[in-house]
């Protein structure tokens, strides 16, 4: 009875310790804390989607580095990517946005659209050293919100070994035909042919969009004769089993644990797997991604673009400049190209400097010059909702639950009801 | 012990009619009007009143308002939305999109609860009696729980993969072909649907066992030492004294499936076709799932939600009054 | 108690459990397997060729980020039990005025999307520089717990046997004296069973540790396992590593709140 009445009485003593506890652990963590940039004058805060680089990362130091140049300390917050456009927005509405974001680039023109980001001639940057192609992702009814910090883009990795078994010459795959007979001689050898990632968001439509365009169909006309095609070349593979039905929930880290089991001939992915590649456990290689009647299909670009949210004190903009210029110089872009493996420079300079270094980089460097931006053709703030439909269509079309046909009529429907 | 049957008298009585007991000193204490222990019950929950008002008027107000806006990204950075009434909830009710989420949220729900919470409570009546590691075992069965997330929907992902999943792997062994589970529209729902009754295991399991434990265990054996089979005593003792336990645990489980986004989209991003999109799920992807959030039909579909809640509520409550006048 | 079943009763607990936890035990293998091996075909049912890889980076990365997330669950805890336990009290046995509207209202407020919860907290954290700290964060996360813990309170308290409270008036006890001496140590079932979800749902909180507490050096371990989400690449090792070494201590938790509702229960049977 006794030690009964007693217990409740421990309980809330340790309740009480622990919430002091909290509160001294809030104390001391409350000095550290204060995101907003309005703190003090001498803290720039940026906000970057890299969350895999903590605090003593390479790409911290970097980063501390551009503001000790400026002047100022850097406080850096990683956020992964769908979290850091919501936070931005976030923060916008606040009034508290950072003074430097790195965003993903079809976001860039989203974000613009708000009003939220300092154009490059406000923030005096000069950008007329960027490739065209990279910058246009960044340009919005002839303004531009920021620069990229270095691009990527896809492209086919093969497997050495396989593809030698099944007596297929890479370097003869130039079309569609050649490339879908690969995959059937790749399959009659008892491997798989091919993996790519067909999963109901963006990446479902980053990956689709090499076959779109190099059918020679246009984000604004989903159901043209070349989309469907470009999407029954999708399906065929997957209903002839060249391609895994897996394919329809496959991200492109998943189609690239696929292909690192050594069961496949190809793999759809991209720059950022070149040290994977190099470290797998058997001989691999890359082509570029074909068109349907020859010639090198355009890829979507990816990566990051330097962005400078507006801010109430506008002299702060000075500091910011020379920070995303210390950032973008040709070493800068190398710097960060070797960071993480997977950002080519956006400038010839810096792509000049890159092959320097890394020869064996000139097929991903070739591919990011013809690569095309998502948002580009002036499709701005319109791109996500064609994108929505496109990635919805893809998916209907692999899954069996509508015809190709069928399937890019109702996404053209849909995205013209989302647009107008 | 020699006090056992009176105990059980007492006990019986008072559990029995735990809707009964409370009716009666009501009566009088509502004619006298406010008084000192009314004042005590305000006193009581006065924390929690404070911190409801503190925390939650301004998201539901939020929630309301969001609904009745049209907030593009650029009204919501600049707050000037355009009001634009019910259009919002017009949208969504004439969405060709309404009857597939109304019947995948009806059927992802009602399955679900119905299997966690048999489930749940086949095993609480399991482990009422302790037997040798039965303490270990009940907290093993809540790990579930402490994983985050994003952790267990994958693992659920992994294993129901259409070609190389475990699952597929194991049914493979018993001559079953390969089951799309995930990418075909016939099966997204079921795979989803069975992640999630996995993850609610615990839920109603814990709930439901603190139930049992509040009953007391010599009413058991009296009806025991009566005769009764396990069956019997079910029946006519756990389940009518587990009532009041039972209906808030589905009415919470009801609310928390409805809410339910995360499983789904990790596994399926509530394709292929719409197969597995809830009003959850659609609210989300208007919110997040795309490069354009859009708060407002995302916030419309939420608020539906909340009233879809609201009735099941109200059926709560009204079978409390019920059991309180019977 | 009847010696008797024990033995069958074990056996079938045990293949339950194995059964219920065979995705965890998934988890594991894959905390061990190679991201070679990751997608075999057949899949390995155990790590045939094992690697620490992900353990290493865990136990390096990720020992700070369990301790915010213990103190944030045992904060949430202590704050919800301190409302909700009183709110309980009041609606189920001192019948306060207006529940019906009230238990309404928790349902709704439980409804309110974790999303537009998060916004609302951010919007005020903002304005009372609350944001990055642990008490914001732990006050956000009980907003999970609170009115779940209000009703269950309310559903377990209206079971209470009316003899006992007027027992204790007879006896000369105020409200304050029935509440601590009879009714909070006879709901010691509730308090667990509500400290355990309380404590549960601030262990595996990500939206509002995502939207209030990002910058601070104290994330907390939902935060902790994006550190191995890139933009395009994934560490699947090391985030079910993460996972994995995340629930013992949680589990631990677990197990001795276990024992401590088998000692409620043969107190509370002593009681009587």
């Amino acid at each position: 009875m006794q030690s009964m009445r007693r217990k409740p009485v421990t309980v809330l003593t340790a309740a009480a310790a622990v919430a002091a506890l909290a509160l001294v652990g809030a104390c001391s963590s409350g000095g550290s804390g204060g995101g907003s940039s309005t703190a003090s004058s001498g803290t720039y805060t940026w906000w970057d989607p890299y969350p895999q680089h903590d605090k003593n990362s390479d790409w911290e130091q970097r980063a501390q580095r551009c503001g000790e140049d400026a002047g100022v300390t850097i406080q850096r917050t990683a956020y992964d990517t769908t979290a850091l456009t919501n936070q931005a927005l976030l923060s916008a509405q606040e009034g508290t946005s950072p003074d430097i974001i790195l965003l993903d680039n079809p976001a860039v023109s989203t974000l613009a659209d708000t009003g939220m980001l300092t154009t490059t001639e406000e923030l005096g940057l000069d950008t007329s050293e960027i490739d065209e192609n990279l910058l246009a992702a960044g340009v919005v009814d002839g303004e531009t919100y920021g620069v990229p910090i270095g691009a990527n883009t896809l492209a086919l990795y093969y497997n050495k070994a396989v593809l030698d078994a099944a007596g297929v010459d890479p370097s003869t795959l130039t079309d569609w035909d050649s490339l879908t007979a690969a995959l059937q001689a790749v399959t009659d050898s008892g491997k798989k042919g091919i993996t790519f990632a067909g999963i109901g968001t963006e990446e479902g439509s980053f990956q689709f969009l090499p076959w779109f365009w190099g059918a020679g169909a246009d984000l604004t006309d989903l159901d043209s004769p070349e989309a469907v095609q470009a999407l029954e070349l999708w399906t065929g593979w997957v209903d002839a089993g060249y391609a895994p039905n897996s394919v329809i929930q496959n991200s492109q880290n998943t189609t690239w644990e696929e292909f690192l089991t050594g069961d496949f001939g190809f793999v759809e992915n991209g720059t950022w797997q070149v040290n994977s590649a190099a470290e797998a456990g058997f001989e691999t290689g890359v082509i570029q991604l074909p068109a349907m009647d020859g010639g090198v299909a355009p890829a979507p670009t990816g990566g990051e673009f330097i962005v400078a949210p507006v801010q109430q004190d506008t002299d702060r903009y000075d500091v910011t400049r020379q920070i995303v210029e210390c950032m973008t110089t040709p070493e800068g872009f190398v710097d960060t190209a070797n960071t993480f493996a997977y950002y080519i420079p956006p400038t010839e300079a810096g792509q000049e400097a890159l092959l320097a270094e890394k020869p064996e980089l000139e097929t991903w460097v070739e591919a990011v010059r013809s690569a095309k931006g998502r948002t580009s053709d002036n499709l701005g703030t319109d791109y996500p909702m064609i994108s929505e439909a496109l990635w919805t269509a893809v998916q209907n079309a692999l899954s069996g639950a509508q015809t190709p046909q069928d399937a890019l009529a109702a996404a053209q429907t849909e995205a013209e009801t989302a647009t107008s | 012990m020699t006090t056992l049957p009176t105990a059980v008298g007492t006990r019986q009585s008072a559990g029995g009619s735990a809707g009964r007991a409370p009716a009666a000193p009501s009566g009088p204490r509502r004619r006298r009007g406010p008084n000192a222990s009314q004042w005590a019950a305000v006193g009581f929950a006065a924390p929690l009143l404070v911190y409801l008002v503190v925390f939650y008027a301004y998201p539901l107000w939020r929630n309301i308002d969001l609904s009745l806006h049209d907030y593009t990204i650029r009204a919501f950075v600049q707050g000037d939305p355009e009001f634009v009434g019910l259009d919002n909830f017009a949208d969504v009710f004439s969405s060709p999109l309404f009857g597939t989420a109304l019947w995948n949220t009806a059927v992802f729900t009602l399955v679900s609860i119905a299997f966690q919470f048999t489930i749940g409570l086949a095993l609480a009546v399991f482990f009422r009696t302790s037997f040798r590691l039965s303490g270990v075992l009940r907290a093993l069965f809540l790990v579930p729980w402490l994983l985050p997330l994003i952790v267990s929907s994958s693992t659920w992902a992994w294993m129901l993969n259409s070609d190389n999943g475990i699952v597929n792997s194991v049914l493979g062994a018993f001559g079953i072909g390969q089951i799309n589970w995930l990418t075909s529209p016939d099966t997204a729902l079921l795979a989803v649907t069975i992640a999630n009754i996995w993850l609610g295991i615990p839920f109603n399991l814990v709930i439901l066992y603190s139930g049992l434990q509040n009953i007391p265990g010599d009413v058991y054996e009296a009806a025991s030492l009566d005769g009764a089979s396990a069956w019997r005593q079910f029946r006519s003792i756990t389940l009518p004294l587990l009532r009041p336990v039972s209906a808030i645990t589905i009415l919470l489980g009801l609310i928390y499936t409805l809410k339910v986004v995360d499983v789904i989209w990790i596994m399926t991003t509530g394709g292929p076709a719409n197969a597995s999109t809830t009003f959850a799920v659609w609210s989300y992807r208007e919110a997040f799932g795309t490069g354009q959030p859009d708060f407002s039909p995302a916030a419309a579909v939420g608020n539906i939600l909340i009233l879809v809640a609201l009735v099941f509520g109200f059926l709560h409550l009204q079978l409390q009054r019920r059991q309180e006048a019977s | 108690m009847t010696s008797s079943r024990p033995w069958w009763k074990t056996a079938l607990g045990v293949l339950f459990t194995a059964v219920m936890l065979f995705p965890v035990y998934w988890m594991a293998n894959v905390s061990l397997t190679r991201t070679g091996d990751l997608r075999s075909d057949p899949p390995h049912w155990f790590p045939w060729n094992p690697t620490l890889e992900g353990y290493r980076a865990v136990i390096a990365q990720q020992l700070p980020a369990l301790g915010t997330s213990m103190l944030v669950g045992l904060g949430c805890v202590v704050l919800t039990v301190l409302i909700a336990a009183p709110a309980g009290y009041s609606i189920a046995l001192l019948r306060l005025r207006g529940r019906g509207p009230l238990n309404f209202l928790l349902l709704v407020a439980q409804m309110i999307p974790a999303v537009v919860m998060a916004m609302g907290f951010y919007a005020i954290y903002v304005r009372l520089g609350l944001l990055n700290t642990i008490p914001g964060l732990i006050v956000a996360d009980s907003t999970v717990a609170v009115p779940f813990g209000v009703l269950l309170y309310t559903a377990f308290m209206s079971g209470i046997p009316r003899e006992l409270l007027q027992a204790a008036r007879v006896d000369g006890a105020g409200t304050w004296r029935t509440f601590t001496s009879i009714v909070l140590p006879i709901s010691r079932n509730s308090t667990v069973t509500v400290s355990l979800f309380a404590f549960l749902w601030a262990w595996s909180d990500f939206i509002f540790a995502s939207t209030l507490n990002r910058n601070g050096d104290l994330i907390p371990i939902t935060l902790g396992i994006y550190h191995y989400i890139g933009n395009n690449t994934t560490q699947w090792n090391a985030i079910m590593a993460t996972a994995v070494v995340a629930s013992v201590p949680a589990a631990v938790l677990l197990v001795l709140a276990q024992r401590y509702v088998a000692a409620g229960v043969t107190a509370g049977a002593v009681k009587d």
